[in-house]
């Protein structure tokens, strides 16, 4: 097994970096190049919480090779904000105390932000399913899928949303 | 979770990915979306030598209306299944089975439809990591010679769990094969070999290129029962066709009942399925027999290996053909 010298886009910059072949998206993300918010939990697929994005859809880091992402555009939680400046939906998930422990928040917030790209007002029914592959062991996700609801459009009845004003 | 040492080759063309398979054979995997495949590696159920990447495979990712019949590529996501027309319009057990495979954050984007055919049989006694199964002696399936599913087994008992083909086994639909300088057309019926541990018909250096599934005015739907609505194999599913005679269109000419998640191979019903030909689409209580007599029949092969309790798996499958003949009946 040779090393492999390859590029990835991440976050609108390419980034080179020397891997085996058997190292992973995520590995390469957090070990290489020090990108930590994709986090890994069950690491076979099952928890969501290294969501991130390849051409726009969610796929999870930690069952993609990174000599597969070679050509994709990546995106990473570290990639929402513009600077230091929340998106929307970051500020939502935190308006709304969407976040208890944190683990799961990179996951979640990766898989609802390409849904409200998708779909910008989306149901209850269509959040919950699009998060459905994301596993929180705090919140019990009502927060969330009201963070995610509101952050496309924040409601007038809310206190939450209206705090923000 | 490491993944073992293998070497990756990224075949630029189905020529060249042919040849690495006749190269290498036995020793190499192919890796499509690789939400299977990785996580069986990383548990040490697989240590390929070589992975061959479909990558850059484009020409086996399609979905095509041709000659009465979809032909769909081994290598398209299943995302691309779930949103296509002509599957909605006429295989609609592959859709709704496409829409039931893990959560659109993992498999639809990245896994494909060979991927989930081809997906090896479970057990909960193997499916575990290395540090469990370092417990107890090897089974069957992992190279020894004791089955913890079923006591006394003299071979492997794991169940073929995959949604995709019992869907497509309900739609009598045929696979397309291919070897260098060869190319062979099975029928997913006969592509099962009922051993646990090959489960599938099929050489190492062989490669499935599509699927074929005929347009013939069938209605099909396709229902599960799993622990959740996401991320989960079913425990028990069922997928179902009716056709209607050309000559009267309220009577059935055809119907295909298939169980899935009960055997090492998706269980076609014959008799079930015939005792359904010549009667009326809105013949409940034909149905309702029919249900019946699958349950009496698949639950033979049934075997305590993928959680809940056996009991309760084969007296849903009842309830599930039910529920499947009456919705595919009632389509259009």
């Amino acid at each position: 097994m040779e090393k492999i010298e390859i590029t990835l886009n991440i976050n609108g910059k390419p980034h080179e970096v020397t891997i085996y072949p058997n190292d992973t998206l995520l590995d390469v993300l957090r070990d290489k190049l020090d990108l930590t918010g994709s986090k890994e939990s069950c690491g076979e697929g099952v928890c969501g919480s290294c969501t991130v994005h390849m051409d726009g859809k969610p796929v999870r880091a930690c069952l993609t090779l990174a000599m597969e992402a070679q050509d994709a555009e990546i995106k990473t939680v570290e990639g929402l904000a513009n600077g230091d400046e929340l998106s929307n939906l970051q500020q939502s998930f935190i308006d709304h105390g969407a976040v208890q422990c944190g683990f799961c928040t990179p996951g979640m917030l990766m898989s609802a932000d390409a849904l409200l790209r998708e779909n910008p007002k989306p149901d209850e029914k269509t959040i919950r399913k699009a998060l459905a592959g994301n596993i929180c062991r705090c919140t019990g996700y009502a927060k969330i899928v009201q963070a995610v609801a509101h952050a496309a459009q924040p409601q007038d009845n809310c206190c939450d949303c209206k705090s923000k004003e | 979770m490491l993944l073992p040492r293998f070497d990756y080759l990224d075949p630029k063309n189905l020529e060249e990915a042919l040849d690495l398979l006749a190269v290498h054979k036995e020793d190499a995997k192919v890796l499509a979306g690789g939400t299977d495949l990785l996580v069986r590696m990383k548990k040490g159920l697989l240590t390929p030598k070589v992975l061959i990447s479909l990558k850059s495979l484009n020409e086996l990712s399609y979905i095509k209306e041709e000659a009465g019949c979809i032909k769909i590529g081994a290598r398209t996501p299943l995302a691309d299944i779930i949103a296509s027309g002509p599957v909605q319009d006429n295989a609609r057990a592959l859709s709704q089975a496409c829409e039931k495979v893990g959560a659109i954050t993992m498999q639809h984007y990245r896994g494909t439809i060979g991927g989930n055919i081809l997906q090896d049989n479970r057990c909960h006694h193997y499916n575990q990591s290395d540090f469990h199964r370092s417990g107890h002696q090897a089974c069957h399936k992992n190279g020894g010679k004791t089955c913890y599913a079923r006591e006394n087994a003299d071979r492997c008992n794991s169940t073929c769990q995959s949604d995709g083909s019992t869907a497509l086994m309900a739609l009598g639909a045929k696979l397309v094969l291919l070897s260098k300088g060869q190319e062979r057309t099975v029928d997913l019926d006969n592509f099962y070999t009922a051993d646990g541990i090959m489960p599938h018909d099929m050489e190492p250096h062989e490669l499935l290129k599509e699927i074929i599934i005929p347009i013939n005015g069938a209605r099909s739907a396709y229902k599960r029962l799993a622990y959740r609505s996401a991320i989960d194999y079913p425990i028990v599913c069922a997928g179902v066709l009716v056709r209607p005679s050309d000559s009267q269109k309220d009577r059935i000419d055809e119907a295909r009942i298939v169980v899935g998640a009960m055997g090492r191979a998706p269980l076609f019903l014959a008799q079930a399925s015939s005792s359904l030909k010549g009667k009326k689409l809105d013949d409940t209580d034909a149905f309702k027999k029919a249900a019946d007599a699958s349950m009496d029949s698949a639950a033979t092969f049934a075997v305590h290996n993928v959680g809940s309790t056996l009991e309760y798996r084969c007296s849903m499958i009842s309830p599930l053909v039910l529920q499947g003949l009456k919705e595919a009946a009632s389509e259009k």
